[in-house]
Order: structure tokens, then sequence, then C-alpha cells
């Protein structure tokens, strides 16, 4: 039982992590169709800031949880810029071109930010300060529940129902919505479809950004192919989801959470990887609109 | 139609090519398609007719494989059609156009009719591969007998032009070509008069029976009823997904629930519209 | 030609220039049916010419321009997004690996089984995933290649060797002497590349080949015509896979070791971006892209750390200022 609320504990923390994530994904394909693959690299970028930031020392004097919050602000203002312009440079002019080729300039996207990164920082493992937050544990039933997890859980709550209220009642959410179902008609109903478009590369970067810092908060670490790896899972969940769909990526992250969290008590994490990719192929096969997608049928 | 006809059997004793036995197909909640039958005889051309939505194409694409119905059978010299996936019907002898022209981009006018000799094509992947001179001489055979369809369209002299570079009407020809050089029992053409002018489509009259002349029957979706009136030698038409009337041209023009259908309100004599309608069909 | 003329003409002449191949091969123009054979002619002067580095740059440019060409067939001609293309690569370096050092068996028989394997699980892997749509197919192909990479560093069978791989494959031998030597394995590559592109000429002059085109113009019209798009579709990959798996025996020559890091999602990545940079279906651009990946980074070997930044900027200037490719397949017809 302290097992399971254990794992439960974890699972919930990294799936709060991984939809933060996820949400960047799905905002973007249901507007564009398309598969950001830089995102990841995106967050983790935002953990990178982050820890400039909290180590640069030109913040002194500041209290620790003021620092916290400033590195916070500056990582979610940085990755906002980087991924306003990485739609502006590399998605924009390609909106009427063939499917593919967005594809490919994501891709490059995604190898210009990871190794521009690795230049920046180097390749080593840089490791986050100690004593950043309180190194407070509590007890609940068997399990241990650390101030960082409760932070982490509580901020990708706060910021999913924020983004859940956003986009269903306010003006702009609804625009946004309106474009990923069917963006000719929105652009019909007077909607500016290329105002929604760059919304959603501030949103999705800027969720995204906090759930690498959080990441790197976490674990304490970061390293520049964590955006490939959270990356993809976090991609893998917004699809268990649904792609496109925001509450099904809040869902399929924290599925996942949970999944790998308890596989990870009873699968060698070496082959935890591969059932997730499995789960993915099948879920592709079998329901490719994912857990809440819609099912779209192809019309002729 | 008012004899007693055997299953299978049309009064003339022909035998019944394609048989559309009580089909019908739903979208969601859409009953686009509804106990629709009727039967094509070999060697006829048939028209089917009926107002914009009715559902011809729908019907088309069930024929053709394209859709499944959920109701209802389709049967090809007796045989079952229904549910059977776009190449297997065209393995069956049954080819057809497209309402959009749907040509190879990026492909020459021979590339495309060659297309149309997939089925006839003998030669294994791995003499393709290894470019044999069986595989050889077989290509030379597709390009022969391309070549020759495409003479008698007409269109030998653009053979190796861009096809989707050709005027609209050369186009549908093209596509005409592709669907003929197999030498198919059955040819469906969707509107194939569409953005024809009035030469044009008395070309295609002309085109729709060489091409019964044959020996291959035809059905045949349109609007254009200079076409439909003076090349069929039934016509179906359908309504809002069912069947409203069956028979020749000349009772079908004067049917007036087909006059219902597409003017929506009562035969009217001094209507210049209808008198339109019967200059045009006369 | 004036298509409102109704009356037929009494029978257009018939050509009198005699009507070429039926499909003209992209790429290779009049021009290039000579500069390609010349080309390769001079490639095999290199070993003579150049040093043992570039040796090894020029067979291993070889080796991934035939896995690029592969990947071209299932993307570039018959349509499909394959990103996880690096596992049939990987799939006959490993049989070659496991069958010359495991079980002994001489490098050159290995080759066969290796095409054979690569090809059979190109076309299981493909049966299921080929009707699905373009996006969630590439995530699929995604996944088996990560999966792949997982169960190649889990010393899958305890044959794989785990994630350092497998060491010490030799070249091949005739009559005991060994040919494993930089020279020795460029002109084997080099022979093999010929073949391949001999191969894809022939692909593109045959009706399988055109098959592929006409599932990646119009999937459904091609249907209509009585092309079984299934079986088709899991050809291409099968032929292309076969192909990737005959490189990765090369390859496991080559660098004498096979290990998982060779076969990752990057890698795929990189194949799937030579296609399109370098302009699909294009045996020339093919080529062009995988020097750029593989030839011009060993050019500025003290900037090696720039690569893929240098690559990934590439991929996205190309994309958005030339979308066809760098050197695009030549439009059919006139």
């Amino acid at each position: 039982m302290d097992f399971i609320l254990q794992q439960f504990i974890n699972g919930l923390t990294v799936g709060g992590i991984y939809a933060l994530i996820a949400l960047g994904y799905t905002m973007v394909y249901g507007v564009l169709k398309l598969i950001n693959f830089a995102h990841g690299d995106l967050c983790i970028l935002g953990a990178y800031i982050g820890l400039t930031s909290l180590t640069s020392g030109a913040f002194g004097g500041l209290s620790t949880p003021v620092l916290l919050a400033l590195s916070f602000i500056i990582a979610m203002i940085v990755v906002a810029v980087a991924g306003t312009l990485l739609d502006q440079l590399a998605y924009k002019p390609l909106r009427r071109a063939h499917r593919l080729s967005p594809v490919v300039s994501a891709l490059g996207a995604s190898m210009l930010i990871e190794n521009g990164i690795m230049l920046i920082w180097g390749p080593n493992v840089r490791v986050f300060p100690k004593d950043l937050l309180p190194n407070i544990t509590w007890h609940i039933g068997g399990a241990y529940l650390s101030f960082v997890q409760l932070m982490i859980m509580i901020g990708a709550f706060v910021l999913m129902v924020a983004l859940y209220l956003f986009v269903h009642h306010t003006r702009l959410g609804t625009a946004i919505r309106a474009a990923a179902i069917d963006q000719d008609a929105a652009r019909l109903m007077g909607i500016n479809v290329n105002r929604v478009i760059a919304l959603v590369f501030i949103i999705g970067p800027v969720l995204g950004a906090v759930g690498g810092l959080f990441i790197g908060l976490y674990y304490r670490q970061a390293y520049f192919t964590m955006g490939w790896s959270y990356g993809l899972s976090a991609f893998i969940a917004a699809i268990i989801g649904g792609i496109g769909n925001i509450p099904g990526a809040m869902l399929g992250g924290l599925l996942l959470g949970l999944f790998n969290a308890f596989a990870a008590g009873y699968v060698s994490s070496s082959w935890q990887d591969a059932i997730t990719f499995a789960l993915l192929i099948a879920i592709l096969l079998v329901r490719p609109s994912g857990l809440l997608g819609e099912r779209v049928a192809e019309k002729v | 139609m008012n004899q007693t006809v055997q299953p299978g059997q049309a009064p003339d004793g022909a035998d019944t090519l394609l048989e559309l036995d009580g089909i019908g197909i739903s979208f969601g909640g859409l009953r686009a398609v509804d106990d629709l039958s009727f039967r094509v005889q070999s060697g006829q051309i048939v028209g089917l007719i009926g107002p914009n939505g009715a559902g011809k194409t729908t019907v088309f694409n069930m024929i053709t494989g394209v859709y499944q119905p959920t109701d209802g059978h389709i049967r090809w010299h007796g045989r079952e059609l229904t549910g059977m996936p776009p190449h297997r019907i065209a393995q069956a002898g049954i080819r057809r156009t497209f309402q959009t022209i749907r040509l190879f981009a990026d492909m020459s006018v021979l590339e495309n009719v060659i297309a149309g000799e997939h089925l006839q094509i003998r030669q294994k992947w791995w003499q393709g591969l290894l470019n044999t001179p069986a595989q050889r001489r077989e290509e030379k055979d597709l390009v022969d007998r391309a070549m020759a369809v495409l003479e008698k369209m007409d269109l030998a002299g653009v053979a190796h032009e861009n096809a989707t570079s050709l005027p609209y009407g050369a186009q549908r020809r093209v596509e005409m070509a592709r669907t003929l050089v197999a030498g198919p029992e059955l040819v469906i053409l969707d509107e194939p008069a569409a953005g024809l002018n009035e030469f044009e489509s008395a070309a295609l009259n002309d085109t729709i029976r060489a091409i019964r002349d044959t020996g291959v029957t035809v059905i045949l979706v349109e609007h254009d009823m200079s076409v439909v009136m003076n090349v069929t030698d039934n016509i179906v038409v359908i309504n809002f997904g069912k069947k409203i009337a069956e028979g020749k041209p000349e009772e079908i023009r004067s049917n007036p629930l087909v006059i219902e259908a597409y003017l929506g309100q009562d035969d009217d004599e001094d209507d210049p519209l209808m008198e339109a309608v019967q200059e045009a069909t006369s | 030609m004036d298509d409102r003329v109704t009356e037929t003409t009494a029978g257009s002449p018939a050509p009198s220039v005699p009507v070429p191949a039926a499909s003209k091969p992209s790429g290779w123009s009049g021009l290039l049916r000579f500069v390609g054979p010349l080309l390769w002619c001079v490639g095999l002067l290199l070993p003579v010419t150049l040093s043992p580095a570039w040796i090894t740059v020029g067979g291993i440019f070889a080796i991934y321009a035939i896995v690029a060409l592969s990947q071209d067939i299932v993307l570039g001609r018959a349509g499909m997004y394959d990103m996880g293309h690096a596992v049939y690569f990987g799939v006959g370096a490993y049989i070659s690996a496991i069958l010359s050092l495991t079980f002994g068996w001489p490098i050159l028989w290995t080759i066969p089984v290796a095409v054979v394997v690569s090809a059979a699980l190109g076309a299981v892997l493909s049966a299921p995933i080929v009707k699905l749509r373009g996006d969630y197919l590439l995530v699929v192909t995604i996944g088996f290649n990560a999966i792949f990479v997982l169960a190649m560093k889990n010393n899958l069978f305890g044959l794989t060797g785990g994630p350092d791989g497998i060491f010490g494959v030799s070249g091949p031998s005739v009559f005991g002497h060994v040919f494993g030597s930089q020279s020795d394995l460029f002109y084997l590559n080099w022979v093999v590349l010929a073949l391949v592109l001999w191969i894809m000429r022939n692909l593109d002059r045959s009706a399988l080949g055109r098959t592929f085109r006409y599932l990646k113009y119009d999937e459904l019209a091609a249907t209509t015509l009585g092309v079984n798009a299934h079986r088709y579709k899991v050809a291409a990959f099968a032929l292309a896979a076969g192909i990737a798996g005959l490189a990765g025996t090369l390859f496991a020559m080559q660098l004498s070791a096979v290990s998982p890091g060779s076969f990752q999602f990057t890698d795929s990545v990189v194949l799937f971006a030579i296609v399109l940079v370098g302009g699909q279906a294009s045996v020339p651009g093919v080529l062009l892209g995988t020097a750029m990946m593989f030839v011009v980074p060993q050019i500025f070997t003290d900037l090696a750390q720039y690569r893929y930044l240098v690559f990934g900027i590439a991929m996205i200037v190309v994309m958005v200022l030339r979308p066809q490719g760098i050197w695009p397949a030549r439009r059919r017809g006139a």
C-alpha cells in the first residue's frame, strides 16, 4: 500500500511535468497539424535559462524564493520569445507548403536548439544548486512527499486549470479552439488566425518552460539531450490523450507519469521505455485519435 | 417497365451485368442513399441523374468500392461485389472516371494512360529491378497499346506533355483513355461533361457511343441534359438518395416526379425555364 | 493541340520518333547519363590518390548513400513518412556481425541473410502500419526505431552485446586472404553503390517504380486502376529495408563493429532530411544530400561540433527557400 501510494505521488509529479510539456505539442498540432519536434528542446531551454538565472549571481541579495520566482519568469519570457522566433522563421514561411516541409524544418529547429544549448552550456550534465527549495518531506501513510514534488503538483495543477479556463471561458481561448477545428472557417468568422497561432506559440512554450525548469529542480540536473527524451515522452502523452485535444494532453501526461512510476517498480528501467513505445504503437494502431480525441472520418 | 422480368434477365434476354439491390448507406446520422435498386444490362448506356446532393456520386463510390454500403447488395455477373475494395473491383473489369479528374500530376499523358494497364502487367518485381529483356519487351508493348488508344482519342501528339498542363477538355480525354486502355467491361463516367462547352459535349456523345460500340457498357452520372437525353438507353433518377423514376429518356423527360425534383414546383407549360428544359432535351 | 475540333482527323500520324522508354528516369538527363558513370569511374581512383582518412570518408559516403537511396524508395518514391529507417540499416549490420563473430560464418555469406531478414522485417513491420495517416505513420516508425535501439542495448537474446555492441567484424576473405584495408573496403562499397544505383535506375523504368509513384501522387485513383495499395506499400518498405540491410553489412565491415548508437532516432532523422533536402525521388539529389551530411563536415573537422547545428539550420533554410529540394527530380513530360 505504501509502495502504491509512493508510486502514485511520484507518478503525479512527473505526470504533471509531462502534461505541461504535452500541452505545447497538442496546442500547436491542434491549430497547425504540425508536430513541433523542437518543443521538447524549448522546454529544456527553459531549464537551462532558469539554471543560469539561479546561478549567475547577478541577482545577489535576493531571497531564495524571490530568486526562484524570478528565474521562472525569466525562463518563461526567454522561451516564449524563442518559440515565437521559431514560428516566425521556421514555420510561418511554410504555412502553404507541402506537408513535409514543416516537419523537416521542425527537425532542423530541434537540432539547432539542442546543439545550440550544447555549445553554450557544454555537453556535460549541469547540476542545480542545493537548498533552493526547503528540504521538507512529509509522511503520508508510509510514503514520502517532498516539497519539490508538492510544488510541482500544485504548480502544474494551477497552470492546467488556468489554461482550461482560458481556453473555454475567454474569447481568445475560444478563437484558439475554433482555429484548431477549422482554420478556414475560423478565418471566415473574423478570427485573426495569425494572432491565434502566435499566441499558441507563446502559451505552449511558456508552459513547457515551466515544465522544463520543474524537471531541473526535481532531478537537480540538466543535460542537453533531455529535450529529446522528455519531449518524446510528453509527445507520447499528447497522443495517448488525443493529439490536438487540450484536456487530452493533461490526461495523457498524468497517465503516462503514473504508468512510468508504476512500471519502474516492476520492470527494469531499460525495458520500461520499450514498453512505453509499444504502448504508443498499439494506441496508434487501434485508436489513433487517442483517449479523448475525435474520430475523424476521411472524406473522399 | 411494366413487364415482369426474371431476376438476372432483361426483357430482350441480355444478361444483367451489374445489379444494385436495395443499396443503402449512412454517414453519421445522414441517410445518403436508401433502398436503391436498378439493373444495368450488358451493352447499355445507363444514365444516373438527380438534383445536386441527390447521392449520385455516393452511389458511384459504392459501386467502385470507395465506400462500403451498409445495406443491400451489389452484384456483378450475379457474383457478390458488395464491400470489395477498389482494386478488386477494378480487377473485375470495372473502371471509372472522376468528377474532378484525377490524373497523376508530374506525369506525362502517355505515362498516365500506361497506368491504366496496371492489371495487365506480367513482369515480376525482380525482372523490373534487373531490367531483363522480357521486362523491356513488355514495356514496349505497354507503350504501344497506350499510344494506340491515344491515337484513337486524338491525343497522340501530346503523349509526352505533362498531363495536368493540358486544357481541361483534353485532360478529360486523357482520363478516358486511361480508363479504356485496359479493355474494361463496364465504365462509369462521373460527370464527364462538366466544364465542356456545346461542341465538346456533342463530341462527348460520339465518344460515349463509340465506347459502347466496342462492347463496353457505360454508366453515366451527368447534369448536362443534352448528353443524358441523347445518349442513354435507360435512365435512373434519384433524389435524396432514393430512386424516384426509371425508364427511357422520353419517359423520364415528361415524368412529373422528375420535373418536380429538379425544379421544385408543379409542371408549368408557360414557365420559360421549363421550356428551356424541354428544348434542351428534345 | 486544339481540342475543340469536333471532327476527328483521319488518324494522327504515327510518331516519327521512336517512343522512348515509358518513364524517363528522374535526374538522369542526357548529360548526366554520362556524367554519372564517369564520376563513378573517377571514384575508383580515389584510393590511389587520397590519404587513408579520405578513403574512409569515401567508403562511409558510399554506405550512407546506399541507405539514403533506400530511404528515398519509401519516402521520395512511395510517399510514406518513414522516420525509423535506421532500424533496417542496423538489422543488417547486427545480423552480419552476429553471424560472423558468434557463429563463425564467413562474412560474405552473411550478406544475403542480412538482406533477406531486413527485407522480411520491413514487410512485417510495415504491414500493420501503412494504412495510417502520414503523421501517425511517422510517429510509429519513430517508435519502432526506439524499441530496436533499446532491444540492442539490452543485449537481446544475449547476442547483441549491450550498449557497446559487437567488436571485431572483419572484412571479406577470399581464398584465405582477408580484404580488410580501407582501400579494399572502399572498392567493395563503391561497387555495391554502383549496383544499387543501377537498381534505382531500373526501378524508375519499371512497373514497380511507376506503381510507387501512382500511390504517392493519388492513391485513390491508383486503386481504381487495380493497384493493391497495401501490397505495394509493404513492397516498398521491404525493398527499401533489404537495401538498407545490405548497407548495414558493409557498415559492419567498415567499422569492424556495430553498436546501437549508430542506428538511433537522430540517424533516421538525418536520412529523412537527406531525401527531403536533397530532392525527393532524385538520385543526384540524394547523393548530394549524403555528401553534405557525411563528406562536407570532414572538410571542416575543426568545426565538427557545429555539424548538427549547421545541418539543422540548413534544413530550415532549404525548406523555406527551396522546398523542392536542392536537386529536385526532373518533372516528367515535356
